[in-house]
């Protein structure tokens, strides 16, 4: 789960933005403007542009402002149950049809559920384009409610909850588990893969509800990219788009909390590990606040890579663990508009131990906080980071949703070519700042997995696994 | 890096994932009045190639893009990959290419990274059935720096004796992890079943393969296995032919192989006796069910219809297994299946993860789904769709100029000329239903499957017994 945020809009105007943003230090070659047109309908879709023509086909991407955060409070895992429904036919496309058309238009096609947003991606030839709008704009209007459908997706909800958490080692604790530790409000905390129990209890009422809630086009951005004119895209969103009337969506409650003041450990065995792993995760600063590229950069200087402070440290010097990886709740550092985690996981030596993990990032993070980073390596850093902002961007289907999502989360698409700006403003001292504000101990959430062969008996910690 | 890949599997798939379509509905439904029909088809871009062959055979190719400011390279190096492992040392390819990027004798492996880093880019090396693949990007400024960097690792590497230590320990350790994973039992004993003793049919690491890894066998393998004239270079993205190929001369003009080259891989069987396989997992709550037997090279004459086949059985969302065993039943949360194959043989699979429950209920619908496509030919519209579905990923995938590298590259390995990237579409559209028909006989049928079955046998035993008698393994 990522979370991700909303945007607000300029009311029915059309912009072509072409905001510039140029890094001093990179190079004229380096640099790329993504194209970013926009325009609000009548009925308050919003609608992106990013016009390509290297190649003949276009990426799709509807998001939807609501996720994991909104759901229900006695339906655990509803938003992305929900999501598999959005493929379960209409009335006019039946079971069947949406993925028929995609794949024999020549597209992909895939959904997926976060803390802040839905999102529906498709990419195929551009002869297809106008098959994928009438195929979203379809759906957005109403869905075919019945018991089948409903029935089957349980299922598959299950089967999916089953080989990604249940039967698996380690069972996501790193992103599902962490979070329910760290977070105190309900929005925060539940599992957006929801229990079985919950699930279950989906009613065709529910699904309705939802649907008409929080799936109306005023509640929506469209982003379209690749062989496409912003007139042209424009032009067809209003055809297939225009006509769905919008729809009030429920005022959201507030699920802002602040740090946490205390650290939090807990201690899990694991029936199915055979190594044993921990997650160390710390609550991040504010969407857009002054500390939050700070935070993305000092991320990416402990865990982006194999250069990375921690990876030096953890698995080639202190020999303690096998690999770290960071995790920005099921996103990335600059897609969240709530409470979000900026997650360590490593897998760890069964020699060593949780403590002497934590004792060595502790220790790397300490060398921030105090000294800040060298000017060397804190162009390194930022130099790979804006190569893997334009690397993420790349594909169409990729840069239709990423456009969306900033569209909706920050309410300008155009922050698509803010970001390499804000990573080259960051300075040594906003590193010390973020690493002694966020990265500490009274803020930090841990939890030590270690596989039930290993866990002493007298350590009666709490089974992680179900 | 196991866990790596892991890790993101778990957390994109959280989020990933839904789709559907009826069974019965399924490749059948009938499509809405009111859908638009599809535009006329642009012409298909070809990669252009631009080829050279410097003095020492190193093949250097550049294929020049617009788009995003970064430049990739890909050098691939035929029979250093898993096949060319001794049959004591499975998987031993895959440590290997790991540690190639541990050191040279003038950078140790943070400078590496660091470097890498610096450039906007990563360097990175693994290995494949038939070969090993190291790769480079950055940004464009930093372009001609990368290849020099990526030259002096391929020609270079020192692997230090503390680095191998350490890679070996780590492996031995996520050897472990994959372990406790179903996939991992179940392409093992899948891939032994199908292969057999061919080097195809060991490609995962063991214990003891792993401990007998030393820093000299390292350094000799890699004196026997990295070597111009096996090996291809491939360039793409913001840079001339020109420049492509005058980095790639003052990077690679004076590497030199030395000793024996490796030989080239036999040909792997076609035929198999099917066999009933089930190994346990204490606890399992699904079974990870796989079904298999081998099939052809990439270069036979029945490769395109082959693939066609295996697409429509299990290629998409909109597979045939996708449709019965997810959309229909609700029995996982994916199944696929199809043709995979390489330089010197391939396979057919099938695969699933089920609740225990309904594991023997899945194995019928498998069996059902490959019955159906020996006996029936594929219909017009779902014939039409997937050759679409097709020519869709190549437009897709040739988006993307790693991607573009990657195939280039991978077909190379396989024995596949460039210009196949190119034909792949065309040939594709030209094979008809009953050219799909005779390969799904030949390749599909039933009763030359391999059923591999990875869970708690005490929990599924009763459903099994209309499939055969397994043959228990832990």
């Amino acid at each position: 789960m990522r979370t991700r945020h909303l945007s607000v809009l300029l009311a029915g105007l059309t912009t072509i933005t072409t905001a510039a943003f140029a890094p001093a230090s990179a190079a004229e070659s380096d640099r790329w403007q993504v194209p970013v047109a926009v325009k609000k309908l009548d009925n308050g879709l919003t609608v992106v542009v990013s016009e390509d023509h290297s190649s003949p086909t276009v990426g799709v991407s509807v998001v939807y402002h609501v996720g994991m955060r909104l759901e229900p409070k006695n339906r655990t895992g509803f938003a992305h149950l929900f999501e598999h429904l959005m493929f379960q036919g209409t009335p006019t496309a039946p079971k069947g049809v949406f993925d028929q058309v995609i794949s024999g238009g020549g597209g992909r096609n895939n959904g997926s559920t976060r803390a802040d947003f839905t999102n529906y991606i498709e990419v195929a030839p551009v002869s297809a384009l106008d098959r994928i709008l009438w195929l979203e704009a379809d759906r957005m209007k109403t869905l075919d409610f019945n018991p089948t459908t409903l029935k089957n997706q349980q299922d598959v909800v299950k089967e999916e909850i089953r080989v990604n958490v249940k039967n698996q080692p380690y069972g996501g604790f790193m992103w599902i588990d962490i979070g329910q530790h760290a977070f105190q409000k309900w929005e925060n905390n539940h599992d957006g893969y929801g229990s079985f129990q919950d699930l279950e209890n989906a009613s065709l009422a529910d699904v309705q509800s939802f649907h008409r809630d929080y799936y109306g086009p005023n509640n929506a951005v469209l982003g379209i990219a690749g062989d496409i004119t912003p007139a042209e895209a424009f032009q067809l969103a209003d055809k297939y788009f225009g006509a769905i009337p919008g729809r009030s969506t429920p005022t959201p409650p507030d699920y802002s909390e602040g740090l946490n003041t205390q650290e939090k450990r807990v201690n899990q065995t694991d029936a199915l590990a055979q190594v044993p792993a921990i997650a160390a995760a710390w609550k991040m600063p504010a969407r857009g606040s002054r500390d939050h590229a700070p935070m993305a950069v000092l991320g990416s200087v402990l865990a982006g890579d194999e250069a990375s402070r921690l990876y030096q440290s953890l698995v080639k010097r202190k020999q303690v663990a096998l690999s770290v990886e960071a995790l920005y709740g099921l996103t990335d550092p600059w897609t969240y508009n709530g409470p979000t985690l900026y997650t360590l996981f490593a897998l760890y030596k069964p020699d060593s131990s949780a403590d002497a993990v934590l004792a060595a990032i502790d220790e790397e993070v300490a060398k921030i906080a105090q000294g800040g980073v060298d000017a060397a390596t804190l162009k390194r850093v930022k130099t790979k980071m804006l190569a893997d902002w334009y690397n993420g961007l790349e594909s169409y289907i990729d840069r239709a949703d990423t456009v969306a999502r900033m569209q909706t989360l920050w309410g300008d698409a155009n922050v698509v070519n803010k970001i390499p700006g804000w990573i080259e403003a960051v300075t040594s001292a906003d590193l010390q700042r973020a690493a002694k504000t966020y990265l500490t101990r009274a803020n930090r959430t841990v939890i030590d997995r270690r596989p039930t062969a290993m866990a002493a008996p007298a350590a009666a910690a709490p089974s992680g696994q179900n | 890096m196991n866990m790596h890949k892991n890790l993101l599997a778990l957390a994109t798939s959280l989020a990933l994932v839904a789709t559907g379509g009826a069974a019965l509905a399924g490749p059948t439904a009938k499509l809405p009045s009111q859908l638009p029909p599809l535009a006329a088809d642009k012409a298909l871009p070809v990669p252009q190639i631009a080829q050279k062959t410097l003095a020492n055979g190193l093949e250097v190719w550049v294929v020049p893009r617009k788009g995003l400011p970064r430049v990739d390279y890909v050098l691939a190096v035929r029979n250093a990959g898993f096949a060319a492992d001794a049959a004591d040392a499975s998987g031993f390819a895959s440590l290997y290419a790991q540690l190639l990027t541990q050191g040279t004798p003038k950078r140790d492996a943070k400078a590496i990274a660091e470097a890498a880093q610096g450039y906007g880019g990563t360097l990175a090396a693994g290995a494949l059935n038939d070969g090993v693949i190291l790769s480079g990007y950055a940004l464009p400024t930093q372009s001609e720096a990368m290849l020099r960097l990526l030259a002096e690792v391929a020609q270079q590497a020192n692997f230090p004796d503390a680095e191998v230590k350490l890679a070996q320990a780590n492996a031995l350790q996520e050897l472990k992890v994959s372990q406790a994973q179903p996939g991992f039992k179940a392409t093992r004993a899948l891939l032994a079943a199908t292969y057999g003793d061919h080097p195809y049919g060991h490609t995962q690491p063991t214990e003891a393969a792993l401990n007998a890894v030393t820093a000299d066998k390292v350094r000799a393998e890699h004196a026997r296995r990295f070597r111009p004239e096996r090996a291809l270079l491939i360039v793409t993205g913001r840079i001339s032919a020109e420049e492509g190929f005058k980095y790639a001369q003052a990077a690679f003009g004076d590497w030199k192989g030395s000793g024996e080259p490796i030989a080239d891989t036999a040909p792997a069987r076609r035929e198999a006796k099917p066999q009933r396989l089930f190994v346990q997992r204490d606890g399992s709550v699904q079974s990870a069910v796989r079904l298999g037997r081998p099939a052809i090279a990439a270069t036979d004459a029945d490769y395109i219809p082959a693939q066609l086949a295996g697409i429509v059985l299990g290629g998409g969302f909109s597979s045939r297994l996708m449709q019965n065993l997810r959309e229909d039943k609700g029995y996982t949360y994916g199944a696929r299946g199809g043709l995979n194959a390489l330089r010197a043989g391939g396979i057919v699979q099938a695969s699933a993860d089920v609740r225990n429950e309904v594991t023997g209920a899945a194995i019928g619908e498998f069996i059902y789904e490959f019955g159906k496509l020996n006996d029936y030919p594929v219909p017009a519209q779902e014939l039409e769709d997937t050759k679409r579905y097709v020519a869709g990923g190549y437009l897709i995938g040739n988006q993307m100029q790693a991607s573009v590298a990657s195939s280039l590259a991978s077909n190379w390995l396989y024995g596949l000329p460039p210009q196949f990237l190119g034909e792949y579409v065309p040939k594709v559209r030209a094979v008809g239903a009953e050219q799909i028909q005779a390969a799904a006989k030949k390749y599909y049928a039933t009763k030359d499957q391999s059923i591999v079955v990875v869970g708690d046998y005490k929990a599924v035993q009763s459903q099994l017994k209309e499939y055969g008698e397994f043959k228990l393994e832990k």
